[in-house]
């Protein structure tokens, strides 16, 4: 019996790989994991890898329990519990405003809200607003949709830049907001020729409020980069002119007699 | 389409064109939460999700239909029918967002701004007078004040007289203000004659205001007396018309004989 088992399981794991993965040596699925492990990926700045690994952004859409352990509502008795995020669908056009973390639930619902009522598809949408916002860093207006939400967030923090610069990536959740973000701390670490260049009292005073969120030059320009930018500029930056071949082989030649001449007897002549 | 008349207003009624712009009507921030439970899983392992029924959500709130609440800003200018500078204000958000803020009326209430403007008041009650400004509210009182007058009624008893004290009361009463002793000023003290005179109120510490004062003979307030005084009107105002009427029938009487004598 045993026996007759594991024949079948491992004549459909046979079959299984031979109709999968016929001659690859690893999966598919693992190929853009293994992508950072070599090549050009492994040469990218240490600070900017870190930021591409994956957070848990802040519940927006459900209500998080918080807690490993409570008390049943029904028996009073302790038990574990756990939190299971509801999947939430960011569209594309999220990455080109500040929905501050909403996005689309994609689902059901039972109509009349009735549990032995029909089963309906359903997409809950956040409502989204045209709202020029001011950056004070950069010095410029921006028309931006956002969300109600965002705007709530906006004034917890008292300004715009302050949301921008305190929210971390996860949360932000959008490539316009990460860009937002890599101009201002481009501006704030090039202050001396940026930072209101006509206006000195006006950039000492800026600059000593947004003082706290200064990085050096180098790690701001990769904040916020795409995969794809990232590589780009590594490869922008390592990028060297070939060398033409007569060059070098003049430049070797030009030692070879330098060499010789110096293992050549030196005669003194008299005169 | 229109098959009947009560359908094609209804079409005209409705506004479809609203409607359809979105097949799921816009709202704000939902949350949501499964109408099934997600069985627990092992320490340290993602929950495993029924491919049907762990999608399925119930509405729990949403946002768009909490009440409204309001935004604390610190005004940096005098507003009208809102306060003045380095007043902490609480209003709509839709207004603080898109009138004050935009406009540069007001500025978030941040720790720095608010020790800022704490600080700027304090200089504004306590530094030297040519640097301190009179606040709205103060300047409200101001024009109040000049705009006013004082009658204070002599009371019966013999050594009446006007004190600070009673003045201080006096406004109270009549018009409203609460003025401490150390900001009136009276000239004439103590006041003894029924006449017109005048005091000064210092509002704030920086305007000073005369205001016209007048002390008028004892009058009765009390309600009966008043009331006594209203029949005794209406009286006079009775006899005068009974009085008018006599006066007419008696020319008429004269003129009666005098037709008759003729």
């Amino acid at each position: 019996m045993m026996f007759h088992l594991l024949s079948i399981l491992s004549s459909r794991f046979d079959l299984e790989r031979q109709s999968i993965m016929p001659l690859l040596k690893y999966s598919h699925k693992v190929w853009e994991a293994m992508k950072l492990k070599e090549g050009i990926y492994t040469r990218l700045p240490k600070h900017y890898l870190k930021s591409l690994e994956s957070k848990e952004p802040t519940p927006v859409h459900w209500r998080p329990l918080g807690v490993q352990y409570r008390a049943n509502p029904k028996t009073g008795q302790k038990e574990r519990v756990q939190d299971v995020p509801i999947p939430i669908y960011y569209p594309p056009e999220s990455q080109n405003g500040l929905w501050g973390g909403e996005g689309w639930i994609r689902g059901y619902r039972y109509a009349k809200n009735d549990k032995m009522s029909t089963r309906l598809r359903k997409v809950w949408k956040p409502q989204l607003f045209k709202r020029q916002l001011y950056s004070e860093i950069l010095d410029h207006k921006f028309t931006i949709s956002v969300t109600a939400r965002t705007l709530d967030l906006i004034d917890a923090v008292y300004g715009f830049d302050f949301y921008i610069l305190k929210t971390p990536k996860e949360d932000l959740n959008s490539k316009l907001g990460m860009d937002l973000k890599r101009a201002m701390l481009l501006r704030l670490a090039r202050r001396n020729s940026e930072l209101y260049p006509n206006d000195p009292v006006k950039r000492e005073k800026v600059y000593n409020k947004y003082k706290q969120f200064e990085i050096p030059e180098e790690e701001a320009e990769w904040v916020g980069l795409s995969l794809e930018e990232a590589m780009e500029k590594q490869r922008q930056l390592e990028h060297k002119e070939p060398e033409p071949l007569f060059k070098v082989c003049v430049d070797q030649l030009v030692e070879e007699l330098n060499a010789q001449k110096l293992t050549e007897p030196h005669v003194m002549e008299k005169k | 389409m229109w098959s009947s008349g009560r359908r094609v207003l209804q079409d005209l009624l409705s506004q479809a064109a609203v409607r359809s712009f979105s097949l799921t009507p816009a709202q704000n921030t939902v949350v949501v939460e499964r109408w099934w439970q997600v069985p627990l899983s092992k320490m340290g392992k993602p929950a495993r999700l029924h491919p049907r029924r762990h999608r399925i959500y119930k509405l729990v709130e949403d946002t768009k239909n909490t009440p409204n609440k309001k935004m604390e800003l610190i005004l940096t200018q005098t507003v009208p029918k809102l306060g003045g500078r380095g007043e902490t204000v609480f209003v709509k958000k839709s207004f603080g967002r898109n009138k004050l803020l935009l406009e540069g009326l007001a500025v978030y209430p941040s720790p720095e701004n608010k020790q800022m403007f704490a600080e700027e008041l304090r200089l504004l009650r306590e530094g030297r007078l040519e640097d301190r400004i009179q606040t709205r509210t103060g300047q409200l009182t101001v024009d109040f004040l000049k705009r006013s007058q004082l009658k204070i009624n002599k009371m019966p008893s013999e050594e009446f007289q006007l004190t600070k004290e009673v003045v201080c009361r006096q406004l109270l009463k009549k018009l409203g203000v609460v003025v401490p002793l150390q900001a009136l000023t009276l000239p004439f003290e103590p006041i003894k004659e029924v006449g017109d005179y005048w005091c000064e109120v210092t509002v704030n510490g920086i305007n000073t205001v005369r205001i016209p004062m007048s002390l008028l003979p004892y009058e009765d307030q009390s309600a009966a007396y008043k009331k006594q005084l209203k029949i005794q009107k209406q009286h006079q105002g009775l006899g005068a018309t009974v009085r008018k009427i006599w006066a007419l029938q008696s020319i008429r009487l004269k003129l009666c004989n005098l037709y008759s004598c003729l």
